[in-house]
Parts: C-alpha cells; structure tokens; sequence
C-alpha cells in the first residue's frame, strides 16, 4: 500500500549567547513546505521576534498570511498563549498550517526547560527515580493533574505531601 | 558552535486502503520520549474507528498507564469544532499529553489527505476542475472547511 499523504515536522531550540532561545519549526508535506522561527527572552519567555515562511502551498495566496506572524510579538509563553495564537495567526483570516508552526515552537520552548529536570531524574539509581520524580514534583507543582503519571491514583504521588 | 538544547521530529504517512477508510501511522521523537500511533478514521462522518499506540521511551513508571487512554479518542470526530480540546482533555490530560499531540498531528495528516487526496490522484491525468472548483466541492464534503482560513474564507464570500 502505497501512502496517499505524508508529513516531516522538526522543530529545534538553540541557547544563544545572551541567554535568548532561538526556536524553529518547519513541516515538509505532500501539500506545504513552510517554516517559522522566533527569538524568545529568557526568563520572562517573550517573543520578541518572529518570522516565517510558506515555499510551497496548494493556494498560492497562502504566502499572504505571513504578514500576521509579526502580530505575535510581545506574547508571553504561558496561560494564554495558545489562544491568543491562534486567534492571530490561526483562524478565518489567518493561517492554520502557520499558526501550528508557532504553537510547535511554543512547545519546544516549555520541553527545553522540562528537558534538564527529567535528565537529573533519569540520571540517579533505579531504585531512586521515582522520589526523584516526586521531588520534581514538589518543585514543579503545577505538573500536578498535567498527565496519567501525575493524577490521583499514580503510585507516585502516594502519600506524596506538596504545598500548591 | 551552538549546540541544539532540544529537538523534536514528528513524521506521519496517511493510506487510504478502502474508499471510506484512512489509516495513519505516526512517529514522534524527541530528546525526552519516543512513541508511535496507528489511528484508522472512517468517512464520510470521519470518525476515529480505531487507535493503537506504542511506547518507545518514557520518563516514570506511570507512563504505560497513558496506552489506555487512547481509546477515549474511539468515536470521536475529528472534524468537529471542539476535536482538539477534547484529545487534548481525553487523551492528554487524562493520559498523555505527547500521545494526544502526535494524535492531532495525524488526524491533521488524515484530514488533509482527505480533502486534497482527489486533486493529488489527478495530477498528470484530465481533470476539468479548477483548484477553487475542487475546493469549493470539499465544503459540502469536508465539515469545518469553510472560513477555516484567509483563503476559505474569501472562497466562501464569493459562494454568497
């Protein structure tokens, strides 16, 4: 069987050396060759530059809609920043495909800060990763609720005490 | 040189096996977690008939529990309005939140083949429509297409 459609994403965080992240997404498929890239300040998380690109689309009007990326400037990632995306971005008067590229990049920018934590955890004893894991949870409460590992009833947050 | 602090892929491939069946594979990889899905969406309701994930690598010894939770997609369409913020309740909260991202990403691949697999078969043989013919015919097909972007938008003005 061959396939009917196919879909290549990437995106990649670098630690610049003013302590910025610069971030890019990029999808590559049967339909759509388009690319974002944006600066965000560490350590309040704001986007202070974006750009984007659509090199290959079915409506050629599709290229129009970079135009809206720069509207994204000045958001914060964090409660919020999802809507507000797509509601500059995305939606009827935007681009969906463009608007999923930031939100890509917005992902990568929360999983560059989660990435070291889990690497401390992983890197201690079997036998220790899982208080490892509820320190990290009372270090990060907010992760409480966040997934099946983390809800009421997961053998790791057994008599696990933490102060919201 | 600057090193790369983090990196995520996502592929997804779409076939389309039966007239009203598309099947998607999807593999998402990262410097943290490695997973796959198998999701088969039946047409024209382009309702989720069937999901089977697999771990490649995880974090806690809570993250297998997350595999059951695929099944709260089963039944779902994903060309309703609220698709999205469900799996990412349903499957995502309740489960795992990287399953539900590699889920949307391919009933996204699912939803696309879906509206341009016909134009795609076309190339290179005689095909009368124009790209704005063959769009306009998906918005009576393809629930959720119209005004969905700058260019269904002025598409579905000009319908009025």
């Amino acid at each position: 069987m061959v396939l009917c459609y196919s879909r290549n994403k990437c995106a990649t965080v670098v630690d610049r050396e003013d302590g910025s992240l610069l971030v890019r997404a990029g999808v590559e498929d049967t339909l759509f060759t388009g690319a974002v890239e944006m600066v965000v300040r560490v350590p309040d998380l704001e986007i202070v530059s974006v750009e984007g690109e659509v090199r290959r689309a079915f409506h050629e009007e599709c290229r129009e809609a970079t135009s809206l990326l720069h509207e994204a400037v000045g958001l914060r990632i964090g409660s919020g920043v999802n809507k507000a995306i797509n509601d500059l971005v995305g939606g009827p008067k935007g681009c969906p495909r463009l608007a999923d590229l930031m939100l890509e990049c917005v992902d990568q920018v929360i999983l560059r800060f989660t990435f070291p934590r889990i690497k401390e955890v992983q890197s201690v004893k079997e036998e220790d990763r899982v208080e490892a894991t509820r320190e990290m949870l009372r270090q990060n409460p907010a992760l409480l609720g966040s997934c099946v590992a983390f809800a009421p009833g997961s053998s790791l947050l057994r008599d696990l005490e933490i102060q919201r | 040189m600057s090193l790369l602090s983090f990196a995520r892929s996502k592929i997804v491939g779409v076939e389309h096996p039966e007239q009203d069946t598309l099947l998607a594979h999807g593999i998402l990889d990262d410097n943290i977690y490695s997973l796959e899905l198998d999701v088969e969406v039946k047409l024209p309701l382009f309702e989720i008939t069937r999901v089977e994930g697999r771990w490649r690598r995880y974090t806690t010894v809570e993250c297998p529990h997350a595999l059951a939770k695929l099944q709260n997609a089963v039944g779902l369409r994903i060309v309703d309005k609220e698709f999205g913020r469900k799996i990412r309740q349903v499957v995502g909260k309740e489960g795992c939140t990287h399953f539900a991202n590699l889920l949307l990403e391919c009933c996204d691949g699912i939803r696309q083949a879906a509206v341009y697999g016909e134009w795609v078969e076309s190339q290179g043989k005689r095909f009368a429509q124009t790209k704005r013919d063959y769009c306009r015919s998906k918005f009576e097909t393809v629930p959720g297409l119209r005004n969905s972007c700058i260019v269904y938008s002025r598409m579905s003005k000009e319908d009025f």
